[in-house]
């Protein structure tokens, strides 16, 4: 794949170059700001492209900023955020910015190889990934009376897996149990939920993330 | 002004000059500036005092007297805003004769959008009035007997010294009416001339003494009555504006350790975590022994990692300095091990920095707490903000046992709201549950 990486400090950019080039991607750029972040997408148009949230000019959100409107110019690239820490509000406005292909991670995630790379490639295929971190920072605002308090720990499990962006083969492997017990779980927790039947992936987890945050 | 462009002032006596020789020539200007600056605040005060003692009595009679009708009130108002006039004169005078600055009093204004009636009492709630109206009473008095002495003092002085030039033409009238004579000193013109000249220096010599009492006396009580109120007000002010500065500079100093960590060995271990799984990667499966050494080094990395943001959450949260108080409570409770209920209601901007500061490590310290002592399976969190306070209240269905004294951390957080003057409110009863609480108010 090529890929486009943006982070401030020199140290992370090389390590990713390495670890990216080292499994047979190309990094096609690798920048240290917000402003060149978006240049060098728009001009690489790269299959995925990596952003740190906190760079300069702004050293706040300007990873951020850069992403969406990245994806504003460009509505099908595919961008994953990498974050120090987890800020709901930064999910919601990846998320907000069109159908699938985006990803939310916090950076720890990254000294994981295999499953920074498949986070990666899952982002690249215009799949939707989102850090277990917010997703566990949206279940503890649910109050005791919710339906979410009557899901077994099992579906309360699915139900995590699912926000964070995973189909159900990738549930099943995370689980260890069988695809078809995945279905079930996620057929009984739609139904108490009262979400509409699974359709899309990232629309399943628009639904399951909106679901969450009302 | 420079002392040598100064000239000689008003009516410096000899005997001061010549006693302040000695002294060094190059103060000698000022010593006898001061003087007369004290001589003429002394000598006006009388008439001043006087006026104003006669004004206020009478408009505090008359206005205490028809306060049952209309008319009463604004009496009394008129009343403290002349007792206020004669209080400015005083301290301008005092601040001139000491020849310092003192701070401007403030007195209570009404509100723009008051009612007559608010203006008509407002003056009458401040207590700087009524010590102003004390000051022309009692000043009144000290005044009189101030102003009795030092004229008294300058004409025996003026009048002994002088004798000799004027003595000759007063009519001798017959009779023993000198007090020379009385003493059976003779009666010639030359004794009584020596007699008086000599009185006349002992008025003069002790003329400074008795200026500079009278004087003393009197700025005193105008410190006392008029100006002490406003210097601690002054001093109040430093202060709150220097644990200001204070705060601030701790905020700034904490942020740039967090943004060091950060930026330094943060990111070398980031790099180094990177690199480790790397060469797990490049190792290959068939070296299980490398492996495992290489699992350990990156175990070891990760685990160092996570120690050192922990740290720098404790120095200066991140999320806290760029996403703000609810963000950063959010994480928060994303991280507590026990399941918990959140209840937040703040306004959508930042509250003051010290006080996100103390809410987010009172919350922290709590949840901490129930993590590690309180054995709890539930806990609650609620952060409100009501008027200008924010309220935070940490509970769980714990143990209890939690107490300030015992070194939960929940001393130091004690501390910690103190000094955003607020309140922390722990109620851990053995067998539980506990109930941590805050009171931190967002005004500075």
């Amino acid at each position: 794949m090529r890929i486009v990486i943006a982070d401030d400090s020199l140290l992370l950019r090389e390590g990713l170059q390495l670890l990216l080039t080292e499994v047979g991607h190309e990094v096609v750029a690798a920048v240290g700001d917000g402003p060149s972040f978006v240049e060098a997408v728009l001009t690489q148009r790269p299959d995925v492209a990596l952003v740190d949230v906190r760079m300069p000019p702004s050293h706040s959100d300007e990873g951020l900023r850069a992403a969406v409107s990245v994806r504003a110019e460009w509505p099908e690239a595919k961008v994953m955020v990498l974050s120090q820490y987890v800020e709901v509000s930064y999910a919601d406005e990846l998320l907000g910015t069109g159908s699938g292909g985006v990803g939310y991670l916090l950076k720890d995630r990254v000294s994981a190889i295999d499953e920074f790379l498949d986070s990666v490639e899952r982002v690249a295929a215009g799949g939707t990934v989102l850090d277990p971190q917010v997703v566990s920072q949206l279940m503890v605002r649910r109050r005791g009376d919710d339906p979410v308090s009557t899901l077994t720990p099992r579906e309360t499990e699915v139900l995590g897996l699912m926000a964070e962006g995973r189909s159900n083969a990738s549930i099943a492997q995370a689980l260890v149990v069988s695809d078809g017990a995945v279905e079930k779980h996620t057929q009984r927790i739609f139904a108490k939920l009262g979400l509409p039947p699974d359709e899309g992936q990232h629309r399943r987890v628009l639904a399951v993330l909106a679901y969450l945050r009302t | 002004m420079s002392d040598a462009t100064v000239p000689n002032p008003t009516p410096g006596p000899a005997p001061m000059q010549s006693s302040a020789v000695g002294a060094g020539s190059a103060r000698l200007p000022e010593v006898i500036r001061r003087f007369g600056r004290e001589s003429a605040y002394l000598l006006v005060g009388f008439p001043i005092a006087l006026a104003a003692f006669v004004l206020i009595v009478t408009g505090l009679s008359v206005g205490a007297g028809l306060l049952v009708t209309v008319i009463g009130l604004p009496i009394l108002t008129a009343t403290i805003f002349v007792a206020r006039g004669f209080a400015h004169l005083e301290r301008v005078q005092v601040a001139g004769v000491l020849g310092r600055e003192f701070p401007s009093v403030h007195y209570h204004r009404p509100a723009p959008d008051a009612g007559w009636f608010r203006r008509m009492v407002t003056p009458l709630g401040d207590p700087q009035s009524w010590l102003d109206v004390l000051h022309a009473l009692v000043g009144f008095v000290t005044a009189t007997v101030g102003w009795s002495f030092v004229l008294t003092w300058w004409a025996g002085a003026l009048a002994g010294l002088s004798f000799p030039a004027w003595g000759w033409a007063v009519p001798n009238g017959g009779g023993a009416e000198d007090l020379p004579e009385l003493l059976g000193f003779g009666q010639s013109f030359a004794v009584k001339a020596l007699f008086y000249v000599a009185t006349g220096v002992v008025f003069a010599l002790t003329l400074p003494l008795v200026v500079r009492a009278f004087s003393l006396l009197r700025t005193g009580l105008a410190q006392l009555l008029l100006l002490s109120r406003a210097e601690t007000q002054q001093q109040v002010d430093e202060l709150v504006v220097g644990r200001r500065a204070a705060r601030s500079a701790e905020a700034s100093a904490l942020q740039r350790l967090e943004r060091d960590i950060h930026d330094g060995p943060q990111q070398r271990l980031v790099r180094l975590s990177m690199d480790l799984g790397r060469a797990q990667k490049q190792a290959g499966p068939d070296n299980p022994q490398l492996q495992g050494t290489l699992d350990a080094a990156l175990r070891q990395t990760k685990d160092t990692l996570e120690e050192l943001r922990a740290l720098s959450r404790g120095i200066a949260p991140p999320v806290l300095t760029d996403r703000g108080l609810r963000a950063a409570l959010e994480e928060l409770a994303a991280r507590s091990i026990v399941p918990i209920d959140v209840d937040i209601d703040l306004p959508a901007g930042r509250l003051p920095h010290h006080v996100e500061t103390a809410v987010y490590f009172v919350v922290s310290e709590a949840l901490t707490n129930v993590a590690k002592h309180s054995g709890a399976t539930q806990c609650m969190m609620t952060v409100h903000l009501v008027g200008e306070e924010v309220r935070v209240r940490v509970s769980d269905d714990g143990l209890g046992g939690a107490h300030l004294s015992k070194g939960h951390g929940l001393v130091g957080l004690h501390d910690r709201v103190r000094a955003a003057d607020g309140v922390l409110n722990v109620r851990s009863p053995d067998g539980g549950p506990t109930v941590v609480e805050a009171e931190v108010p967002c005004g500075s």
